[in-house]
């Protein structure tokens, strides 16, 4: 940060400002402002599954979102992608996947489904 | 009696027969009779004429004329009264005439001769009254010996002496009523009450006196003990009172006296009326002055302790010294009024209360209950603004209206009374809110089958139902501390829902004792005290969901809908946790809970994920900073930039759970910018298939600025820190190239930067151009207005909603965006249909709308839309039927053309729009057009 930010300011216009802060430019040696630092910074973000897809292909809920059988989306319902770069929840995928031996197949692309390593 | 028949019939026979001297001797007599009673019944009567008169009597009698000798005797009194004493008392009163007009200023000073005018008069017209009774009974002695020397031996019947005395005496009051002036009542009325009143002070005085022991004896002792030693003390309050009474006998005789004299000239209904009127009178006056405009002690008990003491005395004494057996507990005697055989233990001194005593008792008490519950009744309002306080005044009147039944009244002034008072544009929601909840509860007091609460209720539900931030406003009362201020008086911080929730605990635990013992026997208690509805129940609402009130589901049932209220809620929930600096939710968490309980767990599932996410929000970031430690370590280039990882906090939200947030573009400072992308890479590396998207216009920055000689700190939205940083390194900005900086549009900025220059932090100029101002640094912060905080630790937190800005598109804002689909969809009924009812259009949106979206608005929602859609000219509200505004675009259209075309153009241009309208029809839309057009102008 910059610590002598401010200085020589006389040279602004003078000409409309309002009278309280005319008067505030006599003492112009006093009280300036050195220094502007954020003490605490709290943000906003939301969080996305980096998937291409917007919603998962079996049960048609958004990523985001969380499968039917789940309350709370993110860690508690995650994406899985297979070799075939299809993604899907992972409950919903298992679902699948045990229901269809012995072999399994992207519900997609019908490609073998295998979990992307 | 007997023989009048026979010497009439006799008479007849021997009329023939009457000799020359005995008809001399006849005249003779009826002369000497006339003569004598015209003596005996002059002023001063002489009663010398005696036994002339006797004698002729006689003679009369003898030759059959008895009964009209009777009847001239009577006839002579009757004028004699009538001429003399009948005008004379009602001399007296003359002065009073002008009592008849009510309540005129002399009314006051002749009060207190008018005892003695009565008193005196009454006096006299009894002793005339007297006089002549006595020469009455000298006729019936007369009569009398007559008949003791005709049949002798035959006792002489009493009968004949009755019949006279009750003919004089009808003759009596006959005369004084025919000559009644008119305001006699009134003086009888005044007499009364001013008697009353002597009576009343004198009784007030000892009425106290017991009052002070008894309030004495409440300092120490419990209510058992105090009842007991009363009872105790009842013997030695009982000679207290007699010797009071006694005391006042002379009063009392006195009255009783006016009143015998009053009834012996046939005046006892008259009579009773006054006293009747001037005892409600000033019963009524007491119960005004006990009652009073305080509501936080029950007055029902002095009230009727006032009337032990006062009015029933009186009357007791009065009937005790009138001889009691008065006229009217005569025969009907045997039918007793069920409260007879009250315990009698509050008549001291007297074994069992005469009836007429406890007949009085029952009228003056209802009407004391009336009394009280008008006087309640008028000022329901304010009792119920002051609800817990007042809770003795509502138990007043839940007892009073038990015992009159004029709830409806209750009701109705209540009713007129929130219009008046409540439903008012002044009246903000939340005090309507809490009006209406202090109202839910104090009528569930006096009405627990919650009917009369139905009625009272619906007006205010309808009235809230219009206002826009009622549904706000409820959220706001169920989830903050009562009156939105948690310094504010009564257990601080405790929400209305945990009152509610308190409440439910309670009743519910009650209910689960009586349910385990026994559940037959319960039912069988429950069954027994069944009580039928109350006749203004309304028939058509089943008496079953009465049975509880609940204070929730009724203020639910204001909005209609409970998804409102929950909508309503995650979008404040939602503003609230994003502007959150820390991650403490422990208060939200519990409300969240609370309102579990209410609406279902289902339906605040999304509140729920949206707490989590500060959850896991605040571990991830924990994380986060874990890892940096150790790369600051190995790398330690950030230390010295001032901002570091260590001042960044984020929440991170599940997106799809939120209510939809607005999303603004900003360009935060470099290095911030820097910090955020390095905090994403990390939740990146951490939570790997999943990334970060900021929301760089949301959260809350805590700055410091520090001058020469102190630091000022603020808590301001990133928008506002952007700006202030942008200075860091620029002193003086025009708003434009500050708002391409900052990437804002200029208008935002604008009103941004208000917040640094009413911070005196910056200032603004007129530039060159008018609409680019030159913002400027100012050197100091001349802060006029806080000299007296210019310590270090200032801490300013900007409410983000400074001017509406809030981070959360409101309820409003959704339901607009989703209302806006069936936006065509109207268009293209109205185009069909040419107008259409609010209704109809519901139905038919609900009717075919079923695809996705489904329509799922209520008519109030889909009004509201529809208004907005009326406001920006689109439609047109015409007696609550929607037009389309089509034909009216085209009118103006055609205006537009008809200016711009020249004269003879106008037929093609006609043409050209091809309306198929006659020319006729046409021209009157367009002088109608023009007229808007000019009245619009």
């Amino acid at each position: 940060m910059k610590d002598h930010l401010l200085k020589g300011v006389g040279g602004f216009p003078e000409n409309r400002s309002l009278g309280r802060h005319k008067s505030s430019t006599r003492f112009s040696n006093k009280g300036m402002l050195n220094r502007l630092r954020p003490l605490k910074w709290h943000a906003v973000a939301s969080w996305t599954w980096d998937a291409q897809d917007e919603t998962c292909g079996i049960c048609r809920m958004a990523f985001d979102g969380c499968c039917p059988d789940c309350k709370l989306p993110g860690d508690d319902c995650p994406l899985i992608w297979g070799a075939c770069n299809h993604a899907f929840h992972l409950h919903c995928i298992l679902k699948w996947v045990n229901s269809q031996s012995p072999q399994a197949h992207c519900p997609m692309c019908r490609r073998e489904w295998q979990f992307k390593g | 009696m007997v023989m009048e028949p026979k010497s009439s019939t006799c008479n007849l026979g021997i009329l023939d027969s009457l000799g020359d001297e005995s008809i001399d001797e006849l005249l003779k007599s009826w002369e000497g009779f006339r003569v004598s009673t015209e003596v005996l019944l002059k002023d001063n009567g002489d009663l010398s004429v005696g036994s002339d008169f006797v004698s002729n009597v006689h003679v009369l009698c003898k030759h059959g004329l008895d009964s009209l000798l009777q009847d001239f005797f009577l006839r002579s009194l009757e004028e004699t009264f009538e001429r003399n004493e009948a005008s004379k008392f009602w001399q007296h009163f003359d002065a009073y005439s002008d009592l008849a007009m009510p309540e005129i200023n002399p009314f006051e000073m002749k009060e207190d001769c008018v005892q003695k005018v009565l008193c005196k008069a009454l006096e006299e017209i009894c002793l005339e009254k007297g006089y002549q009774e006595k020469c009455l009974l000298m006729l019936v002695h007369a009569l009398l010996s007559y008949q003791e020397v005709i049949s002798k031996g035959r006792h002489p019947s009493d009968v004949e002496r009755v019949r006279l005395l009750s003919r004089y005496q009808l003759m009596v009051s006959s005369v004084l009523m025919t000559s009644l002036p008119r305001h006699f009542p009134d003086i009888l009325r005044l007499y009364f009450k001013e008697r009353l009143e002597e009576l009343s002070t004198m009784m007030a005085g000892e009425y106290e006196d017991d009052n002070e022991t008894q309030v004495k004896d409440d300092m120490d002792l419990d209510e058992r003990t105090k009842l007991s030693s009363r009872v105790g003390d009842m013997d030695v309050d009982e000679t207290y009172h007699e010797r009071k009474i006694s005391e006042n006998n002379k009063l009392v005789k006195n009255i009783g006296k006016v009143v015998r004299d009053l009834r012996s000239l046939g005046f006892t209904s008259m009579t009773e009326d006054a006293y009747a009127s001037a005892i409600f009178m000033l019963l009524k006056r007491t119960v005004h002055i006990l009652a009073g405009d305080d509501y936080r002690s029950s007055v029902l008990e002095s009230i009727k302790e006032w009337i032990q003491a006062v009015p029933l005395q009186f009357l007791r004494a009065l009937l005790a010294y009138l001889g009691d057996s008065v006229s009217y507990d005569g025969p009907s005697s045997g039918l007793k009024s069920p409260l007879a055989s009250h315990p009698s233990s509050c008549y001291p001194g007297s074994d069992t209360p005469s009836e007429g005593l406890v007949r009085w008792q029952l009228r003056l008490e209802y009407f004391a209950y009336e009394t009280l519950q008008d006087l309640r009744i008028a000022k329901l309002f304010e009792i119920i603004v002051d609800y817990p306080d007042s809770s003795p005044a509502i138990e007043d009147l839940k007892q009073c209206l038990e015992y009159t039944g004029q709830h409806s009244k209750l009701v109705d002034s209540f009713i007129s009374a929130l219009r008046y008072r409540l439903l008012t544009a002044g009246a903000s929601t939340n005090d309507i809110l809490h009006q209406y909840v202090s109202t839910i509860k104090a009528l569930r007091i006096i009405d627990p089958t919650g009917v009369f609460l139905e009625a009272v209720g619906e007006p205010i539900r309808d009235y809230l139902r219009g206002r826009k931030d009622t549904i706000k406003c409820i959220v706001t009362m169920l989830t903050d501390g009562p009156g939105g201020n948690p310094n504010g008086p009564g257990n601080s911080g405790d929400s209305l829902l945990e009152e509610l929730n308190r409440d439910e605990e309670n009743q519910e635990n009650t209910g689960c004792d009586d349910d385990f013992n026994s559940d037959d026997k319960q039912a069988w208690i429950n069954a027994e005290c069944w009580e039928p509805d109350p006749v203004e129940a309304d028939p058509l609402k089943g008496s079953r969901n009465r049975r509880k009130i609940d204070i929730l589901g009724m203020i639910v049932g204001i909005i209609g809908s409970k998804d409102q209220l929950v909508n309503e809620y995650r979008v404040m929930l939602a503003e609230k946790l994003l502007n959150k600096s820390d991650y403490e939710i422990d208060s939200e968490i519990r409300t969240l809970e609370l309102l579990k309980i209410h609406f279902g767990e289902s339906s605040m599932q999304r509140c729920e994920i949206m707490l989590n996410d500060l959850i896991d929000s605040k571990r991830t970031n924990a994380n986060i900073k874990a890892t940096l430690t150790q790369s600051s370590q190995r790398g330690g280039e950030q230390g010295e930039a001032g901002v570091s990882l260590h001042h960044l906090d984020a929440t991170i939200i599940s997106s799809n759970f939120w209510p939809p947030i607005q999303d603004e573009s900003l360009n935060v400072p470099g290095d911030v910018d820097h910090l955020l992308s390095d905090y994403a890479k990390r939740f990146n590396e951490i939570k790997t298939p999943r990334k970060l998207m900021w929301k760089k216009n949301l959260g809350t920055v805590k700055l410091e600025l520090q001058f020469e000689d102190r630091a000022v700190q603020f808590t301001v939205p990133p928008l506002h820190a952007a700006i202030i940083m942008q200075f860091q390194d620029q002193t003086s900005w025009t708003s434009k190239n500050l708002a391409a900086a900052i990437g804002v549009p200029v208008d935002t900025l604008n009103r941004r930067i208000n917040f640094w220059i009413s911070k005196g932090i910056l200032s603004e100029s007129l530039g060159t151009e008018s609409d680019n101002h030159i913002f400027t640094l100012l050197d100091g912060v001349v802060d006029t207005s806080r000299n007296g905080v210019n310590s270090a630790n200032c801490e300013e937190l900007l409410a983000a909603d400074e001017e509406g800005e809030r981070s959360v598109a409101s309820v409003e804002d959704q339901l607009l965006k989703e209302m806006i689909v069936y936006e065509k969809f109207i268009m293209g009924m109205l185009t069909n249909f040419g107008s259409m009812s609010l209704d109809r259009i519901h139905n038919t949106l609900k009717m075919f709308c079923v695809a996705d979206p489904p329509y799922d608005k209520s008519v109030q929602q889909l009004h509201s839309f529809l208004s907005g859609l009326v406001s920006e000219e689109k439609l047109e509200l015409r007696d609550d039927t929607i037009t389309s505004a089509f034909t009216h675009l085209c009118q103006f259209w055609v205006l537009g053309s008809l200016q711009n075309t020249p004269d003879q153009s106008l037929s093609d241009s006609l043409k050209s729009i091809n309306l198929c309208l006659k020319l006729w029809i046409f021209s009157m839309h367009l002088s109608s057009a023009i007229l808007k057009m000019a009245i619009r102008l």
